[in-house]
Order: C-alpha cells, then structure tokens, then sequence
C-alpha cells in the first residue's frame, strides 16, 4: 500500500486514495485498539491545536501534539513510533488539562512511547530511550533509584557514552558529579529492598522481559 | 496526629537536605511522621514511559505498607505524590494484577496541601519564632503536583496557592506570577540538555522580572534542576529554596544555622544575610 507521509500543497489522484485506504481500514481499527486501551476519548478531537499551544516543547516535536491525535486517528502508527514527539514529551500534562473535549493526549502519546519500546521501530531520541529503560533497571536493583548509580549506569551504555563525549556532556556532567559529591549530596550505598522478588516479577512482567 | 510519611529516592540521595527540614519543622507541629518501612520506588517517570501498567503496580507495595499502619500517606515529592494518587485511582477499577492488598482507605497527601490547611496554617503561625520580613520570593509547583486536576484533585491548577499560603503565614511576601505550574524540564536534562536549559532559563528570568530574591519549590527534582542550571556563567543567582527550609528557618530564628543551606548550589548566604535572617 501506498502511503502519503510529507506534507504537500496538492496530492495526486492516486496518493489521496491511498490515503483514503488507510483512513478506510488501518485507521479505524488502530483507532478503537488505542482508544481502548488509554480510554483517551481520541475520536472526540476536533482540531483546534489547544494541546499544541499548551505544550512547552511542541516546536522540538516533528508531530505536534494536535497532530499526534489526527494520526491515531489516521492509523499512521509507524509515522508515530519513529516521531521525536513520543521521546522529547515530558509528560507534564498541559495539553490534557486544557483540551476542551476532554481527549487525554499526555496519555495517548506515553501510550505511544509503551508501544515503542515494544516495537522494533528504532527510537528517534535514543539517550531519552536508554535513560527510562536504565531508571527501570536500577528500580529492579535495588528497589529504591540512587541518583549515583543511575548516571553511572547510563553513562556507562556504549551508545550514550559515544553521543556524550561527542557532545561534550560527559566532561560537564564529571564536573557536576564533582561538586555533588563535595556538597554531600549524593548517596553512595544504597538501601536495598525485602521484597526485591515481587518488584523484579512485576517489571519482567510489564516489560516482557525486554530490558 | 501520625501520618505515614513516604520520603522517596530523592530525599535520601541529592535532596537529604529536604528530608532533614521537614523532620525538623515536623517536630515543632502536632503531627508525627512515621516513615514507612522498606518503601520502595514510585517508578517515577520511567516507570510509566515503558509500560502504564507497571506504573499503577509498583507505588502499591508503600500503600498497602501504610494501610497496615492505618494511616494516611504524606509525600513530599511532587512526581511520588502524582504516581501514588495515580495508582490508588486506577487500582480501584480491580484489573490489574497486584501482589499485595491495597483497599484504597490510605488517602495520599501532598505535602504542601497538607501544611496549607486552616489549622495547620494557624500551627504554623504559632510557631514562628521570626518572621522572615521583607523577602520577596515566589513559589513554583511543576507540573506533577497540580497536573492532571482529575488525579491530583487541585482545583486552582491554574494558579495554585499552597505554598504561598505558606510563605505567607511566615512573614514572606509571596508575589504573584503566571510560571507557577510551567514545567521546568528536569525529567529530561538527562537526554536532552538543551531543552531541560532553555525551560529552567526562562522560569529563572521570569522569576527575576517579577521582582523575586528567592524561588520556594517543593519537588526535588525542581529544585535540583532550578538550582543547578544557574552554575551555568553569566547567568544571575535567584536561590532554590524547599519550603521546608524557610519553615525551619523562621522556626528556629537565629539558631538556625547557615550551615543548613550548605547544600545549595546557589548559595543563599549573601540574601539571606542581606535581609538580617542569619548570622
Ligand atoms: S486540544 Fe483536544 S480537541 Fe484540541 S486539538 Fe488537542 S486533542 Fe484535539
Ligand atoms: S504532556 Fe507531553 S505532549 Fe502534552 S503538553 Fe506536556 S510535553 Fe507536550
């Protein structure tokens, strides 16, 4: 199948019944499967870009958050796991708050970031991508997140490690650690949980074991 | 009064300073704190990143914790605050599998909220030992403690009052200003440091313009965040302040040490000593 995914001022003949076709089938089905499982109200959006003026980091997204929903809507589900949007989202919930149809957007693109996770689809921000997955990493460690052993982890994964010292992160984030350590501000040896067992399954389980 | 206080992994790591203020100001109220015992991660903003589901099961062990205690959680931590409610709300729809018993008669306090009560705003006014006179500063709350108004059950989100309350009952002069609850990007400084600067740059500025010395927050992650961008050059020093700390510090007057601060990266020392609030 066809599919019409830049933007353009006019569309063949033949690319808008392509685009038809996916509204037609694809569309609805992935539709009701994400409204059902976020119960976000997503077919009551009617474009009117409250979510996307309300969201402070709309202009670092390639798919506004207005937009996010008229693609669900659309069925473009891979066009949205290859997004920036699902990665730079800060879940601060401002678009959900002041959406005037009650659509949940804050929920439906941290639904779409679940989806990616479990997707082969490689993610747009990968140091964002390792960072949850390592935070979760370190929850099933210990049972309680060292602030400590949590950068070190992630700055310890080869990819994050290469974009750091290309960015010139790494360096300022040594000096930061520094001058944390001399404040007394971090902790070096963590508590460690009874009931590490319970916490480990209920990860393995929610994550399928993908991390 | 005793309240279940659940601390989370902030306060024992970057934010202890936070801790040690509110045993201290707690000390000095009618309420006992009881902190809950091996409580565990929240999960934070990860866990519900990766999967919603894991986000409602794991705050579930420190809330059937505090129902065998019998008492109500306190959270100092907005985003702890958030992710608790979140998952006492959904764990009562009954679809999720959980390892342990949670009823749901525990209720989950936020901090601020709780402190900002009529009765425990008079507490606080009875215990103020000197007033912090003539500081103007501001309060921020963030996001995750007002948003979403459905799961955190503020109805001023747009403009809430807690805090300011608060600072009010201490002698402060707290300002108005419209970046109460704009996000400061902390979550993401890890990843994207460029968008965590150009959010917390703007917050410090507006901040400035509006007349504040001092920002009062009460999220960790905030105030990690607000106090450790301004290390950046050039940029002007507004401190950091937990609310917490103020409460200490008008509590215990001049007692109060200056070493209690030594934590912040902005150093409030020279403010602090221009109002006669230290030695
Ligand atoms: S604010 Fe609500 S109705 Fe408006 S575009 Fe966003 S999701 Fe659609
Ligand atoms: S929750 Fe995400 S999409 Fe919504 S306003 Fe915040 S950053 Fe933007």
């Amino acid at each position: 199948m066809e599919q019409v995914t830049e933007k353009k001022d006019t569309y063949t003949p033949k690319e808008i019944s392509a685009t038809r076709r996916i509204i037609g089938d694809r569309g609805e089905y992935f539709l009701r499967s994400v409204e059902g499982e976020t119960m976000a109200n997503i077919s009551a959006c009617y474009q009117c870009e409250r979510c996307t003026n309300a969201c402070p980091v709309s202009i670092y997204m390639n798919i506004n958050p207005h937009q996010v929903i008229r693609y669900v809507q659309l069925g473009w589900r891979e066009e949205l796991l290859r997004s920036t949007t699902i990665w730079v989202c800060l879940s601060c919930e401002m678009c959900t708050t002041y959406c005037p149809n009650d659509v949940d957007v804050a929920k439906t693109v941290n639904h779409l970031r679940n989806m990616a996770f479990r997707s082969t689809v490689p993610p747009a921000e990968k140091v964002l991508a390792v960072f949850h997955e390592t935070f979760v990493k370190e929850l099933q460690r210990f049972g309680r997140v060292n602030e400590f052993w949590l950068v070190g982890s992630l700055n310890s994964h080869p990819d994050v490690l290469k974009e750091k010292i290309k960015t010139g992160a790494l360096k300022e984030e040594l000096f930061l650690g520094l001058e944390l350590l001399k404040k007394g501000k971090l902790k070096l040896i963590p508590h460690r949980s009874k009931e590490m067992k319970k916490i480990r399954d209920i990860c393995l389980k929610e994550t399928r074991g993908t991390i | 009064m005793n309240l279940a206080f659940y601390p989370g992994c902030s306060l024992e790591g970057m934010a202890n300073d936070y801790a040690r203020s509110i045993i201290a100001v707690f000390e000095k109220l009618d309420v006992g704190l009881v902190e809950i015992d091996d409580w565990t991660c929240c999960g934070a903003t990860a866990a519900h990143s990766l999967s919603d589901a894991m986000s409602v099961v794991l705050p579930a062990k420190n809330l059937a914790a505090a129902e065998k205690m019998g008492l109500d959680i306190v959270s100092p931590c907005a985003n702890c605050f958030n992710r608790l409610t979140y998952s006492r709300k959904m764990l009562s729809k009954n679809i999720y599998d959980v390892p342990w018993n949670v009823t749901g008669k525990s209720k989950v306090h936020d901090m601020t909220r709780f402190l900002a009560q009529p009765d425990m705003i008079s507490q606080i006014k009875d215990n103020v030992l000197m007033p912090l006179k003539g500081l103007n500063l501001v309060s921020y709350y963030g996001c995750q403690m007002v948003r979403p108004p459905r799961i955190t059950g503020f109805t001023d989100y747009e403009n809430p009052r807690t805090m300011d309350h608060i600072a009010e009952a201490l002698g402060a002069n707290a300002l108005d200003w419209s970046y109460k609850a704009t996000c400061c990007g902390a979550s993401i400084g890890l990843g994207r440091r460029d968008i965590q600067l150009t959010l917390s740059a703007r917050l410090i500025q507006k901040a400035r313009q509006t007349g504040a010395e001092a920002i009062i927050v009460s999220c960790p992650l905030c105030q990690a965040n607000l106090d450790m961008v301004q290390t950046e050059k050039g940029s002007q020093k507004v401190p950091i302040f937990y609310f917490t700390e103020l409460m200490r510090l008008a509590f215990e007057g001049k007692a109060c040490s200056i070493k209690n601060f030594r934590m912040h990266l902005t150093d409030p020392g020279p403010l602090l000593r221009k109002k006669a609030l230290i030695d």
